[in-house]
């Protein structure tokens, strides 16, 4: 899938201009605060409808405008798309040539996005929440309609958990507590089963970038079993949890509460990672993503890596282009300082200078 | 301006309130009905008050109707063994269009939903387990809506009339008529699979 041609209305401090790019690689730079992550987080918004930044939805509009919009002209299979996002106080509309969409995983799914960037390093070293929304993003890109059943689940979870406040009946407990156990078994089940297929492509890439001397693993902290199971272990715990749960008003166990742990060589990178091993993990867990994407789906999500340079050492970097150099995908690549690239890269890319929010095409040196 | 006009801007305000409709479409409204001949305006006053004064809920099943109980329920070509519960009047006027069940029916007005405050206790719960206990009933078809809430309450319902020994079915998962498997979304795909029959 490429992205052709992106216009932005009052997005964030993004000008109003008509842009067409690099069918493969784009450079785009400029100093800090000018609109480079804002340009990338609009592209990802396509794949997400979501921000990867904590933004609300309103914080994505220009200050004192009433509504935003995105529209990218996309070509997928040899077919040209029009994608449109609407950005209002209210909520987002998403439209698809021109036709709104009766669901919203109808539309995600047209341009896949993966993202790298600075803003999401805490996450290693965060709390589970932002792991678990990690992996979910990353499943998401797989299978759009994997957002139903998080949306059920959360659904379930938040009229269990109301009714647990409510100090109710165990008899109007039930029909949630089946629903939990349905629901909250089939996340589980995705999760761990994307891990397993995702796990060697990590490893792989990750030596790649390192030059083979680290390896890196993940591990989710349910043990993998059939959706039975997992079912019949979420049913276990609700019974085991009851009284308390009953006490503390929540439910204590379930695909809310797992965590995804990250090792290099066998050790927690959460407490012992360095810096620049934080952010290999970090870059290699993308690029596993971007691997098993276009196995998956015969087809190479966009990737967008913010402040890349300023990330990772020059070994690391080159480690990665070549990396980059094996795939489909179409690049697009922020950094403050022209970066320097590999000559075969440098020769088919283009560059775009970023000013004040305002996006210009230029011919370096 | 118009607010030098409190007449219609009360009836805006009252238009207003409509789900779907907001000011300007009320005001679109208002200024129809001011051209409207006053004979016009009566009539629809008057089936506006007689909608109210006239209807109420059946008795036995929670329709809405004019007479009690309903005509649904003295249909005497209908089948007394089997009822069909559905969640508001919308989704048993759906059924009745469909033509496709012959039974009686039980209005619950709602689903359970505790981030709502609905809970057993606010919907017709417990006329319905009297309706089931006279012994009529061989077999109960729960049609409240595929969401979260309408699979908790159809849930609800199986578990709390489990003793009664009635038969109870759950309608099914369906692809829509007429469309091509190609075009149908997945989720929907998905549940119709695990919900086939046999041929
Ligand atoms: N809703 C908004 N309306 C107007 N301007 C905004 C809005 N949100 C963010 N900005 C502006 O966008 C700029 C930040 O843009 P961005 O984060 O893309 O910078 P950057 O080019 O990536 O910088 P750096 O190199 O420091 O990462 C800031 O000047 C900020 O004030
Ligand atoms: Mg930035
Ligand atoms: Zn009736």
């Amino acid at each position: 899938m490429i992205l052709e041609c992106l216009k932005a209305y009052n997005y964030r401090n993004l000008a109003a201009t008509e842009l067409s790019w690099n069918e493969k690689f784009n450079v785009v730079y400029g100093s800090n605060a000018q609109g480079k992550t804002n340009l990338l987080e609009a592209i990802y918004l396509f794949g997400h409808l979501k921000s990867f930044r904590n933004a609300r939805g309103s914080d994505l509009i220009r200050h004192n405008a009433e509504t935003a919009r995105l529209n990218a002209t996309i070509k997928r299979h040899k077919v040209r798309h029009q994608l449109e996002i609407t950005l209002a106080k209210a909520g987002r509309t998403p439209k698809i040539n021109g036709k709104t969409v009766q669901k919203l995983t109808q539309f995600l799914g047209h341009l896949r996005t993966v993202i790298f960037t600075p803003e999401e390093l805490g996450i290693i070293k965060g709390y589970p929440a932002g792991r678990r929304a990690l992996l979910d993003r990353a499943i998401l890109q797989t299978d759009p309609t994997y957002l139903e059943r998080v949306q059920e689940f959360d659904r379930v979870l938040r009229q269990r958990n109301q009714l647990l406040k409510q100090q109710s009946s165990f008899k109007e407990l039930i029909p949630w507590n089946s629903a939990f156990v349905r629901t909250g078994g089939i996340i589980r089940y995705e999760r761990i089963n994307y891990l397993e297929r995702f796990r060697s492509q990590l490893r792989l890439v990750y030596k790649e970038i390192t030059g083979g001397t680290e390896t890196a693993d993940v591990h989710y902290s349910v043990a993998p079993g059939a959706l039975q199971c997992l079912t019949e272990q979420l049913a276990t715990d609700l019974d085991k949890n009851y009284q308390r749960e009953q006490k503390l008003g929540l439910t204590l166990a379930g695909p809310h509460r797992d965590d995804l742990e990250f090792l290099v060589d066998d050790r927690l990178l959460r407490t012992f990672g360095s810096q620049g091993q934080q952010r290999s993990f970090l870059l290699a867990f993308k690029a596993a993503q971007v691997v098993d994407l276009e196995k998956q789906l015969k087809e190479s999500p966009i990737l967008l890596l913010d402040d890349l340079a300023s990330e990772l050492d020059a070994s690391r970097q080159e480690g990665f282009f070549s990396f980059l150099l094996q795939r489909q995908s179409q690049v697009f690549l922020t950094a403050a300082q022209l970066p320097k690239l590999a000559i075969s890269v440098r020769q088919t890319a283009s560059y775009f200078k970023v000013d004040q929010g305002m996006i210009f095409l230029t011919t370096p040196e | 301006m118009l607010n030098s006009i409190p007449s219609f801007t009360r009836l805006v305000s009252e238009l207003a309130k409509f789900p779907g409709i907001g000011n300007k479409t009320a005001t679109r409204l208002a200024f129809f009905l001011l051209r409207q001949p006053e004979a016009e305006t009566e009539a629809l006053a008057s089936a506006l008050l007689d909608l109210k004064r006239r209807t109420r809920f059946c008795s036995v099943c929670f329709h809405i109707t004019e007479e009690d109980p309903c005509q649904i329920c003295t249909d005497k070509g209908r089948d007394d063994t089997l009822i069909c519960v559905v969640e508001d009047p919308q989704a048993l006027l759906a059924i009745e269009r469909s033509r496709s069940f012959k039974g009686r029916y039980h209005v619950l007005h709602g689903a359970l939903s505790p981030l709502d405050g609905i809970g057993p206790a606010d919907l017709k719960v417990a006329p319905l387990i009297r309706r089931l206990e006279q012994g009529t009933i061989q077999e109960m078809l729960i049609a409240t809506n595929f969401t979260v809430e309408g699979d908790a309450t159809a849930l609800y319902l199986a578990k709390l009339t489990q003793h009664l020994g009635i038969k109870l079915t759950r309608l099914a998962y369906g692809i829509p008529m007429g469309s091509e498997l190609e075009y149908v979304d997945e989720a929907t795909v998905n549940r119709a699979v695990e919900g086939r029959r046999e041929l």
